[in-house]
């Protein structure tokens, strides 16, 4: 009895000694349909994480369910060991950025950063230093009296950030921050939002559908389908280890294959069989990233172990700058092989027939369930 | 015939082509034509009789004076008038504001075929004339009335609800929901959901987000609704006549009492020119409202 006692507390007190924000079987339904269904996740202090998935899979409700604007069917929310899942959103003490910026459009860009801090009755003269601090830190002190619809999208950005992280919130919630930017101040902000989270040491939420953003700016991505978690890890676990067909395509570009696993370590394609790392059985996707595939020359190395080699006919060449992407027809299926585009020098032609090499271990193999 | 057709290309009739200038002045000169006839003239020519004397039994001697204009600021009856129905039309305005608020917020929360609903059944009360409305108000309100018998079965003394300013205010203010709701819904576009969300994860209170950020965002509806209220007050005839049984004087039952009662049509003239100029006036303060909020 006491055994059984220890062993079913044991893993919840671990997660909740590291844990900051920690999400307990967090549950949406709307009607019969689940928005989310059933979040677990465990945030420790002081990390970015991403909520990373297509439209409609849960992310956005589930960090509007973090900051109190959505109330959850079923499931716990715990910041720092308290449970603020029954909490209004004006207690919770959170600073969340909209995808919209969502600025009071009547209250110059010092009011707006200032509002939070008013509503927490700070002294004026704290205000008052706290707003310039806060403006100085997004780089905005000069634009301390403009109204919002005189700034451009990106200061607009920044002034929500800063308004957001004055209050110096237990934790930041940032919903889709960059997605109304152009690219180039994408990239820009993806970096200032990181330096600014890593100085302070704030836990923070980061949703986006952009495989980019998730895996060059946080700790860790969660990978969400159908309000569903299909994988925790850090960038490089996703990237390099997916756990799932869907995350394999989603984070990052793949070529994909059918096959039949014989449970010797090969698998059948049509007439090809390739080696892959692992000895399951079954039928399965096979999986490759693009970049990682090598375009030989159409005469065969001799048999190697170690790499997979397979024959096929170019049928179209993609310049896109720094890379090259060809479309190469395999058997009937087309592979996508990238490689980086040298002054546009040794670019292979249509019909070319040629080798594609890659090493075993870049082989991802997932079982079909029938 | 064909060497001619070649000669001209087709489309080749000289036209004429009028600047952006001439097209808005074309489109514009239908209805500068039907307000210079219906409006502007009659408006001169009531500037024009203002300054004309009054005769005895409904005669006018056309002779300028400014009896009837020096008359209205001595008689203290007239300058009591003026105040009360400016103080009158504003009570009836922020009435109407403070039961309007709610229903028109309520009524742009809300989506889909309950708002079309709502929506109808908010300007429905426009379907049925004033008057009818009004005289439903007299049932409502008469000392046999269904409020005032409810009140006294309470055990209360019950207030007179009719025929004096109480009754007026009432009355007109429910007939005047349905364009202060409209206006409201039409000053409503800068409110963001989005943005009370913000205020709240800021750690405002629901009271404290509805002053500092509702509130100030819907000034430009309110402003237009209470503009469009007070004048359509300061002008209304038929409520405050019946709903005032007499005792209620207001500029618009006045201008009425001289015009058609008393034939003193030149201080009807001067009144009306007086209405013109609180209009003017509430005018410019909307006008100051806009600018300060921009």
């Amino acid at each position: 009895m006491m055994q059984h006692k220890n062993l079913s507390a044991a893993p919840s007190a671990s997660t909740e000694s590291n844990a900051h924000l920690r999400l307990d079987g967090l549950t949406k339904r709307y009607g019969e349909s689940f928005a989310v269904a059933s979040l677990d996740l465990a945030v420790p202090k002081g990390e970015l994480v991403a909520l990373l998935g297509p439209s409609g899979c849960g992310k956005t409700t589930t960090l509007r369910m973090v900051a109190g604007l959505i109330t959850p069917s079923e499931g716990r929310i715990v910041v720092g060991g308290n449970d603020i899942t029954a909490m209004p959103p004006y207690q919770r003490d959170m600073g969340l950025v909209f995808q919209s910026y969502a600025l009071f459009p009547h209250m110059s860009v010092a009011k707006n950063v200032a509002f939070g801090l008013e509503m927490r009755k700070v002294p004026k003269t704290e205000i008052a230093t706290r707003v310039k601090d806060a403006l100085a830190m997004v780089r905005l002190e000069t634009l301390a009296e403009r109204k919002p619809r005189e700034l451009s999208g990106g200061q607009q950005q920044r002034v929500a950030l800063a308004r957001a992280l004055v209050i110096q919130p237990s934790i930041l919630l940032l919903d889709e921050p960059l997605s109304n930017l152009d690219a180039k101040l994408r990239d820009e902000m993806r970096n200032e939002i990181r330096d600014i989270q890593q100085n302070l040491g704030i836990t923070a939420v980061f949703v986006t559908h952009d495989q980019v953003e998730a895996l060059s700016m946080c700790d860790k991505v969660v990978v969400m389908k159908a309000g569903k978690l299909e994988q925790i890890g850090t960038p490089v676990e996703v990237y390099e280890q997916p756990a799932s067909p869907f995350v394999a395509s989603f984070v990052g570009r793949t070529n994909r294959l059918e096959g039949m696993a014989k449970g010797d370590g090969t698998i059948q394609v049509g007439t090809i069989a390739l080696k892959v790392p692992t000895r399951t059985r079954g039928p399965v996707d096979i999986m490759m990233r693009p970049h990682r595939i090598r375009l030989l020359e159409a005469t065969r190395d001799p048999a190697d172990d170690s790499t997979n080699q397979i024959h096929g006919t170019i049928k179209r060449v993609t310049f896109v700058g720094d890379l090259l992407q060809y479309h190469v027809d395999v058997e009937g299926s087309e592979i996508i092989v990238e490689a980086a585009s040298d002054h546009g020098r040794g670019i292979r032609n249509v019909g070319m027939p040629v080798t594609l090499s890659w090493r075993v271990e870049d082989t991802m193999v997932f079982g079909r369930s029938a | 015939m064909s060497t001619a057709a070649a000669a001209h290309p087709p489309y080749s009739m000289p036209r004429v082509t009028l600047g952006r200038a001439g097209t808005a002045t074309l489109l514009l000169l239908p209805i500068a034509l039907v307000n210079a006839m219906g409006f502007i003239v009659p408006v001169l020519n009531l500037l024009r009789m203002s300054f004309y004397e009054a005769l005895a039994g409904g005669g006018i001697r056309e002779t300028f004076t400014l009896a009837s204009w020096s008359g209205l600021f001595r008689d203290a009856f007239y300058v009591d008038l003026i105040v009360n129905s400016i103080v009158v039309s504003l009570s009836i305005t922020f009435a109407t504001l403070l039961v309007s608020y709610p229903i028109a917020l309520y009524l742009h929360r809300s989506s889909g075929r309950w708002r079309t609903f709502l929506t109808v059944l908010v300007i429905s009360p426009l379907l049925t004339s004033a008057v009818v409305r009004t005289y439903g108000w007299i049932a409502l309100l008469a000392d046999q009335g269904p409020i005032v018998g409810s009140i006294a079965a309470l055990g209360f003394t019950p207030p007179r609800l009719m025929f004096n300013t109480t009754g007026v205010v009432i009355g007109l203010t429910e007939i005047l929901m349905p364009y202060m709701i409209l206006s409201l819904l039409a000053g409503f576009g800068r409110l963001d959901p989005r943005v009370e969300e913000a205020a709240m994860t800021l750690g405002a209170r629901p009271s404290q987000t509805f002053w500092r950020v509702i509130l100030p965002l819907t000034v430009p509806g309110i402003a237009l609704g209470c503009l469009l209220c007070f004048v359509l007050a300061v002008s209304s005839f038929i409520t405050p006549k019946l709903l005032g049984g007499g005792r209620v004087f207001l500029l618009a039952t006045e201008i009425y009492d001289q015009a058609i009662v008393t034939l003193n049509w030149p201080l009807a003239a001067t009144l009306s020119m007086l209405v013109l100029i609180i209009f003017g006036a509430a005018l410019a303060v909307y006008a100051r409202v806009l600018r300060v909020i921009e």
